[in-house]
């Protein structure tokens, strides 16, 4: 369970400004919200990427803003995460990537932790690729690579920012799909940040939206459909009229 | 006048913080010495990087400044003393105390220094230190860690290598344009431990000083390629400055410790 307690962080400006959450043990949460509204940086402070100026986040029962950067390391074994930009590394090869997880934070014999790479960048359909370097790839076979990263270690926390950018709408679903898919078999618990608003909807059990660092709704989906919200109403419909 | 003072007041907060966040760099790159679980050949790769790859820069710079300062040296020594027989001599004590250790580091401090900066910062501006950190890898451990050792080493490697070409091509322009023989020429009877010891001292701490403040650099650099470029010539300009400064501790700690 991660449960977010009256967070706030400020750069040159405010970003999260006092923000509440909780993502029951077991569910996918879908976080929205247009640009520059906070919603990478929650998800990097409830990994301990960025601390909070203030507030308290909990992660299944340990608190993690009062933890120093070595306790961090390994509460962050619990955790996967794709990142927005990829974050792939660009002096390993993709199935060194893919392992690199496996090699930190398992005991796993390296046979063993070769043939799970090559298993899991065959389930996001990169079967071959293991000896490409990213640099090499598509944008899309770079976030395939960076799911099948997120996800090697069946963590019990998942984080996806944006997992379907820069794919065409036949592999967003199938990722989409795949992210439910193993999330739900797993147990996990994950957040899922998506611009892509309609298929987000289809797989998540709860939205949330953020607009300019303050959560504005968090409910249920069909909440977020029928909400007399004047923001979550105009970013659901792509109105460009309207508060935001 | 206050805005002046405020300004002034500001940037020395700013140093101050930086300095903070270096020591606390290095006192975590200490501990990854002892107690990292950096990948096996990173401090290899990271040796020929910084050592073979900066081979041939230290050769031709080191070479020529050499006999630029052998041939100026001779030219001023033959109008006021006509006597060349010392300058070998004393070209070799200035080549172990400062000459190799200090311009050696400068040149360093702009190749391997840049180098460092660019790769962490680039890295840091792609979330690739994120992703390391989401992995338990530490990048102090995964990657200062192993061009701080590697620098130690090369830092000392290059600069014994740059002073022996400095000799040798100091040698051969004594030799072609002074007829000094080389066996006057090559004279180590004004190098003593003093010289010695100094020279060391100036390697190991540049070797240290020029990672640890490139590799600050590129940790902290953010906002894309601007973000990069920002870092890199940041880690140029403080390593370049760091030199300077050590040079003076360390120099006049020897000057003490070993009167000449």
């Amino acid at each position: 369970m991660i449960q977010v307690h009256g967070v706030s962080k400020r750069f040159a400006s405010l970003v999260l400004d006092d923000v509440h959450l909780s993502v029951p043990r077991g569910s996918l949460v879908g976080l929205v919200g247009p640009g520059a509204s906070g919603k990478s940086v929650l998800v990097k402070a409830i990994t301990g990427l960025v601390r909070p100026d203030a507030g308290r986040i909990v992660v299944d029962g340990q608190e993690l803003t009062s933890l120093g950067e070595l306790e961090l390391q390994a509460a962050r074994a619990r955790f996967g995460m794709l990142f927005q930009q990829n974050a792939l590394f660009d002096f390993m090869t993709v199935e060194g990537n893919v392992a690199f997880p496996l090699r930190r934070l398992t005991t796993l014999a390296e046979p063993e932790i070769r043939a799970r790479a090559r298993d899991r960048l065959a389930r996001v359909g990169l079967a071959g690729f293991e000896d490409r370097m990213p640099a090499a790839l598509s944008g899309g076979q770079k976030k395939r690579v960076g799911i099948a990263r997120a996800t090697i270690t069946d963590a019990p926390i998942r984080l996806y920012d944006e997992p379907a950018a820069g794919l065409d709408p036949v592999t967003s679903q199938k990722i989409f799909d795949l992210l439910r898919e193993e999330q739900r078999a797993a147990g996990a618990t994950a957040i899922m940040i998506s611009s892509d608003v309609d298929r987000l909807l289809s797989v998540v059990d709860r939205i949330v939206m953020m607009v300019r660092g303050r959560v504005v709704f968090d409910g249920p989906v069909d909440g977020a459909r029928s909400s007399e919200n004047a923001m979550v109403r105009q970013f659901l419909r792509g109105e460009t009229e309207g508060p935001l | 006048m206050s805005a002046f003072a405020t300004r002034v007041g500001r940037s020395a907060i700013t140093a101050g913080l930086q300095a903070a966040d270096v020591y606390r760099l290095f006192a975590r790159t200490l501990y990854y010495v002892f107690r990292g679980r950096r990948s096996r050949g990173a401090t290899l790769e990271q040796l020929y990087l910084i050592g073979n790859k900066s081979l041939f820069f230290m050769t031709t710079v080191m070479g020529f400044l050499g006999m630029i300062t052998v041939f100026q040296a001779g030219l001023q020594l033959e109008r006021v003393v006509p006597d060349t027989s010392q300058l070998g001599a004393s070209f070799a004590e200035l080549l172990v105390r400062n000459f190799a250790p200090d311009i050696g580091a400068m040149m360093l401090a702009t190749r391997v220094g840049a180098g460092i900066a660019a790769e962490i910062g680039s890295m840091a501006v792609t979330e690739q230190l994120d992703a390391l950190r989401m992995s338990a890898a530490d990048p102090i451990d995964f990657l200062v860690v192993p061009r701080f050792l590697a620098s130690l080493v090369m830092t000392a490697v290059l600069v014994i290598w740059g002073a022996a070409v400095a000799e040798g091509v100091g040698l051969l322009t004594g030799w072609s344009v002074f007829d000094i023989r080389p066996g006057t020429f090559f004279n180590l009877m004004m190098v003593d431990v003093g010289d010695v010891v100094v020279g060391l001292a100036k390697c190991f701490a540049y070797g240290a000083a020029i990672p640890l403040l490139s590799a600050h650099m590129g940790l902290r650099a953010y906002g894309g390629s601007e973000g990069v470029g920002s870092a890199t010539t940041n880690a140029v300009v403080a390593s370049s400055f760091a030199v300077i400064v050590l040079n003076a501790i360390i120099s006049a700690a020897g000057f003490l410790v070993f009167p000449q």
